[in-house]
């Protein structure tokens, strides 16, 4: 693939994946493999260009101090170890079930982007005593309201496996996972939304590297493939933050809805017809 | 939802170099140091040959071989694209490896939290592991 065609498809995966919050390997490996990379190298590509994007917007999160990083940091444990078992499940399995998982989680990042959840957060009534003795608090000034918001995150014993899993499937295909593990913090953890997203921004790069550490031991990175999708990636995302604001969260929405839906669909039936 | 009102809270916290400034800078630094090494070797490249395709490959070593082999051609005064293109990937590689590292210092010899110091320092030892992998 030649440098035009592989910065041009990546400044379009940053930016679309910036502006609708769900990174940019969602976007990028499908079309990748429409222009005919072997997926495997799709997703090894992939993965190296999400280190990028999530260091890129977690610096800018951690300084604001939204970020919880004991939260961060416990769970990066489990994840971490998860992106390395999918990573090496990636490399032996075969390439029509991948097309089809990945098509998969398009789907299911799909669904939930269509049933968004609900801004208002409520604080967890208790905080359980692992949840207390990994001192899983914090507190963050709230702009949009003026305040600053103390919270306490639970059931961390519950939020650690889970994560684990969110770990497999990021290193399996490449991705941030980040949808589903700003689902675990919300529903699971019982943190604010913003703690959430955040904070599973900074979780986002280490888990990339360890699954990046995999691809790379396989031989599977290749820089002249790798440097231009980092570039682009970078670039794309930092167009799409920008743009954020000038575009309404509706138009954002389902413009995004209209392409995971069809590239989902499209990454089933190649992974079942084997095209 | 307990709710306090000092919006100088955040501001004030801000004065002092903590845990969030180092981990917030090491990332900052990482990513435009390694998109600085890309640019430069694609502009590099453009300049020299007149395309921007690079064709070699990671084969045969570990990450810390990859890094210290375009490091060892870099000091011999070797300075090619695509040395600069090697740097970049491995800068961006090391971003989260030294934040994590920098965490485990910063609770052991400042917070002085155990707890979390064994924790990073378990994440810390399955990346680098895994990038010794070969």
């Amino acid at each position: 693939m030649s440098f035009h065609v592989l910065f041009l498809v990546s400044i379009l995966a940053g930016f679309i994946g910036a502006m609708s919050g769900m990174g940019g390997g969602v976007i990028l490996i499908p079309v990748l493999t429409l222009f005919g990379m072997d997926i495997k190298y799709a997703i090894a590509v992939s993965i190296v260009s999400v280190i990028a994007t999530s260091s890129g917007s977690a610096s800018a999160y951690v300084r604001d101090r939204i970020t919880n990083l004991k939260v961060g940091m416990f769970l990066e444990m489990f994840t971490i170890v998860g992106a390395l078992a999918g990573a090496a499940i990636t490399l032996v399995s075969g390439r029509r079930i991948l097309f089809i998982l990945f098509g998969i989680v398009l789907l299911s990042s799909w669904f939930a982007l269509l049933r968004q959840r609900s801004e208002g957060w409520r604080q967890a009534s208790h905080q359980d005593i692992f949840s207390r003795w990994l001192e899983l608090k914090g507190s963050y000034y709230d702009r949009s309201v003026g305040q600053t918001i103390v919270y306490h995150g639970t059931r961390a014993y519950l939020g650690g496996p889970l994560m684990f899993g969110a770990g497999v499937i990021a290193g399996l295909l490449g991705i941030g996972a980040g949808a589903l593990k700003v689902l675990i913090h919300d529903l699971v953890m019982g943190l604010p939304p913003k703690v959430s997203t955040t904070t599973s921004n900074l979780i986002i790069g280490v888990t990339a590297l360890a699954g990046a550490s995999v691809y790379l031991a396989a031989g599977m990175i290749d820089p002249g493939l790798t440097a231009p999708v980092i570039l682009g990636v970078v670039f794309g995302a930092f167009m799409g933050t920008r743009l954020l604001v000038r575009l309404t969260n509706q138009a954002v929405r389902r413009i995004f809805l209209g392409v995971l839906l069809v590239l989902g669909v499209e990454m089933i039936l190649r992974g079942i017809w084997g095209v | 939802m307990h709710v306090s009102t000092h919006p100088l809270e955040k501001a004030k916290s801000g004065h002092h170099f903590d845990m969030e400034s180092l981990v917030g800078y090491i990332l900052l630094t990482g990513v435009l140091l390694s998109v600085a090494f890309l640019a430069v070797a694609f502009v590099w490249r453009w300049a020299r040959v007149g395309n921007l395709r690079f064709e070699h490959s990671i084969v045969g070593m570990n990450f810390f071989e990859f890094i210290l082999s375009t490091l060892r051609q870099m000091a011999s005064q070797a300075f090619r694209p695509r040395l600069f293109l090697n740097m970049g990937i491995g800068v961006l590689m090391l971003t989260p490896f030294v934040r994590v590292l920098a965490s485990v210092f910063y609770f052991a010899f400042v917070e002085h939290n155990w707890k979390y110091t064994l924790f990073t320092g378990f994440v810390l030892s399955v990346l680098t592991y895994s990038l010794f992998l070969r």
